[in-house]
């Protein structure tokens, strides 16, 4: 089932006695992944979070890179669960019908000192196990990317690193676990754990829900620090660190193939142009560092955004002529006290604490979801036994083919109306999926999670034409009044809530 | 297989200026044309500023000055004289794919699915849209919800009933946005405060004193370069960054800043320069690729709906001798 306050849901789950085996809090891309494995077992799990949607914090925000983990630190638990992980994708990306290209990627060299870099990185490749990794001649390189710098002196071929739809991802996930029978809860923030000590412990939501479980994980993310106060697990700290991206017009992506990369230096790997799976290209992305409460950390600036074109056109000089429809940022879970900071029975037994998880956690969530399980298992006793009637894929949409639009096929049309009506049209969505969309398994109800399970509002015109209708659309469709629909949730609704004075709106 | 039907016109856009074509065309003896419209009904733009007992009234003809008009009543005259016509009205028909060089284009609508057009010419009458925050290059900061268009504003105000904000911040000062504070005052909001990085307003000291019948915004030019929009999950206010000074509000608007739907013009490889989006015009608004023309505010700049109504048949001219030299 899933849930969320005056969600106009016909299902409510409703908190009895019976704890659940595991509570996850936290419905980003991890949490997602780790609901997703644990449906496959006979056990009662609930994945929570404070907002509306699955992946609507950290992993909305990133690159959408699916990496091998040939620049990765030899060795750490990081570039293992990523390695591992770049191998399993291409049949996850089929089973969760999830949009994925392999379209590889190269590390250019400009001048001399970093052309000399490129063996130290080949080998580093090779000892993370990527041993496809082919080094360059300026010759090859200008032959496989025409529109990489003319003066380029070599560069890196990286075959099997990928693109995948970063939204899709979460959702996927998400869905499948409900159908396998997990329970979601949306608008769920923990401000309490009663008898953390004892066997049963207790999540107080803020709505004064009492939630019984056995095991929490903490993969709340930049709330995982919060989360750990509640329950007094061990020191560490989380440093945002946010990175901003410009995104670029569909023109521009028939310019490269691949994602380009520029030679890492100590302080920042640097700005790189990836090709989206959407057909866009982006550029990003910065690296700065924020303290945990600073609320500004999702913003763009100027400065930044400026800064973002001049390194990415370094790698493809063609880049600033190109119109520029949107930007963004997003906030890495960057834990001072390592990468991938995992902690079982942290405080209190039966808690674990998962949180560092940078943005290599969209491409190793696979893995780190049986990893975390595996370590549920031995170390916090977890009972595993496979269900035998859960589904480990996600059925294909009613129009074949999961990434192609329906108004490609015109017999799909004439079937149903709805699908040839037009609504956004910079990505040509039409109002049947939207409604399709608002039928799906987790019920999405707000402006941005429609965005991102559509596209509409996130094309060259960012919502110029279409975001009054999709709103329009969720208000007639789902029973709610058009004042009341929100871009996120509860007080980010469309207009303001009317005065007792009335005498509005006759403009 | 897609069904194929053949036109000697094909319009795409039935706001003022495909409109304007559409019945030149008519006029002029020209048979079998079709006008394709994205949306569920004509007149573009004009079709949203709905008429209202004590409503704001604005420039058709703003381009030479005279008469206030409300944009529907504008927009019903405009079907009016297009029903006098036999020109063939597609609505909610979406063009998804172009082939410049066979004069095709494909749409998708509900009731046929997807057809194939072909004609002898193809009008481009796509309009215009506002810039966004990012294309505007001074406006960043956080994404929140209420940081509408002038579009949208007018969906919210005249479409549903509903008032958007309370205490407005408008980013642009050209007469779409002295047009959108009369709107929200009149709607029951406070006067705005209109902010642009210019020292003067863009809108006309003529128009200006013509709107404050209905609100007396206050324009605040900016000289910073970088102006932040607050606010986490509505907008709350901007941050003019060089002054560090916050300016509350409940709601921000984009306004104006036009900037061309050349999409499909893109779409079909025609030449457009970038980042302008301004597709390439030669004699007569011919594009680039022989027996395709454009009309009314896709051509780049700030027209009124009457400029492009005319621009539209004057464009209709140019593809009747087209037609004739073709022939």
């Amino acid at each position: 089932m899933v849930d969320w306050p005056d969600g106009n849901l016909d299902a409510a789950v409703r908190f009895d006695e019976d704890p659940y085996d595991v509570i996850i809090v936290g419905a980003g891309v991890v949490g997602c992944a780790l609901a997703y494995k644990l449906s496959q077992y006979r056990l009662r799990v609930l994945l929570l979070d404070k907002n509306y949607d699955v992946g609507e914090a950290t992993s909305k925000g990133n690159s959408a890179i699916v990496h091998t983990g040939f620049d990765a630190a030899p060795g750490t638990l990081e570039s293992q669960l990523v390695t591992q992980a770049s191998r399993q994708w291409p049949e996850l990306a089929e089973k969760l019908k999830i949009p994925f290209e392999k379209c590889g990627a190269m590390v250019l060299a400009i001048t001399d000192e970093q052309n000399k870099q490129l063996d130290t990185i080949h080998a580093k490749a090779v000892s993370n196990g990527v041993d496809d990794v082919r080094l360059l001649s300026a010759a090859q390189t200008r032959e496989l990317e025409p529109s990489v710098p003319q003066d380029v002196l070599g560069g890196l071929l990286i075959p099997r690193e990928s693109i995948a739809d970063p939204f899709t991802t979460s959702i996927a996930y998400a869905e499948v676990a409900l159908a396998n029978g997990i329970d979601i809860l949306f608008g769920a923030e923990i401000v309490e754990i009663e008898d953390a000590d004892k066997t049963i412990k207790k999540l107080v939501t803020a709505r004064n829900d009492r939630i019984a479980t056995r095991i929490i994980v903490n993969v709340a993310g930049l709330g995982s620090r919060r989360l750990a106060d509640l329950y007094g697990g061990d020191e560490f700290d989380i440093n945002p660190r946010r990175g901003q991206f410009l995104i670029f017009d569909k023109y521009s992506r028939s310019a490269i193939k691949r994602i380009l990369l520029p030679i890492p230096t100590a302080q920042t790997k640097g700005v790189l142009v990836i090709p989206t799976i959407f057909g866009n290209l982006i550029a990003g992305p910065t690296a700065e560092d924020f303290s945990l409460d600073d609320e500004e950390v999702t913003d763009t600036t100027l400065e930044m955004l400026q800064s973002l074109l001049s390194g990415a056109s370094r790698l493809f000089p063609g880049l600033v002529d190109q119109p520029v429809i949107g930007t963004f940022s997003g906030v890495r879970c960057n834990c001072s006290q390592g990468s991938y900071w995992i902690r079982s029975n942290d405080g209190h037994q039966g808690i674990v604490t998962v949180t560092g998880i940078r943005s290599t956690g969209f491409t190793s969530s696979p893995t780190l979801a049986e990893y975390l399980i595996k370590e549920l298992h031995e170390k916090c006793g977890l009972n595993l036994e496979k269900n035998p009637n859960a589904v480990d894929s996600r059925p294909e949409s009613n129009w074949p083919g999961w990434w192609q639009r329906p108004f490609a096929n015109g017999e799909l049309v004439k079937q149903n109306p709805d699908l040839g009506k037009i609504i956004c049209y910079c990505e040509n969505i039409s109002r049947g999926e939207i409604i399709q969309h608002l039928d799906s398994p987790l019920k999405p109800r707000t402006l941005d999670a429609i965005k991102r399970r559509t596209r509409a509002q996130m094309g060259r015109c960012q919502g110029f034409d279409c975001q009054i209708k999709v709103a329009e659309i969720i208000s007639e469709h789902c029973g709610i009044p058009l004042s009341k629909i929100t871009k996120r949730g509860p007080e980010s609704e469309i207009v303001p809530a009317p005065t007792a004075a009335g005498n509005e709106g006759k403009g | 297989m897609n069904s194929t039907k053949h036109f000697s016109v094909v319009i795409i856009g039935a706001g003022p200026a495909g409109i304007g074509a559409a019945i030149a065309l008519y006029k002029r003896g020209v048979k079998s044309v079709a006008l394709v419209e994205r949306s569920d009904k004509i007149g573009g733009i004009p079709s949203l500023y709905k008429k209202k007992k004590g409503g704001v009234r604005t420039f058709i003809r703003w381009s030479r000055g005279g008469i206030p008009f409300f944009g529907e009543d504008y927009a019903h005259w405009l079907g009016e004289q297009l029903s006098k016509t036999d020109v063939q009205l597609w609505l909610q028909s979406q063009v998804i794919e172009i082939e410049a060089k066979e004069n095709r284009i494909t749409l998708v609508n509900p009731d046929e699915g997807r057809v194939t057009l072909t004609a002898a010419a193809i009008i481009m009458a796509c309009g215009s849209r506002e810039e966004t925050a990012s294309e505007r290059g001074w406006l960043t900061g956080a994404r929140p919800m209420r940081v509408f268009f002038t579009k949208q504003l007018l969906q919210l105000i005249d479409g549903n009933g509903l008032l958007p904000m309370r205490n407005p911040v408008i980013i642009g000062s050209d007469l779409i946005a002295y047009a959108a504070a009369a709107k929200l005052k009149v709607a029951g909001a406070a006067d705005a405060i209109i902010v642009d990085n210019r020292r003067r307003p863009k809108c006309s000291y003529f128009e200006r004193l013509y709107f404050r019948r209905w609100s007396q915004p206050n324009f605040r030019g900016v000289a910073a370069k970088s102006v932040e929009v607050v606010g986490s999950k509505t907008a709350s206010g901007i941050r003019l960054s060089r002054e560090d000074e916050l300016i509350p509000c409940d709601g921000i608007v984009l306004c104006g800043e036009l900037i061309p739907n050349s999409e499909l013009a893109l779409q079909g490889n025609f030449k457009v320069e970038l980042p302008s989006r301004k597709p390439v015009v030669g004699r007569d608004s011919q594009l680039s690729e022989p027996g395709w023309f454009a009309a009314g505010n896709i051509l780049g700049g700030f027209h009124g709906a009457e400029w492009c109504y005319f621009n539209g048949r004057r464009v209709a001219r140019a593809v009747i001798n087209h037609l004739s030299q073709s022939s």
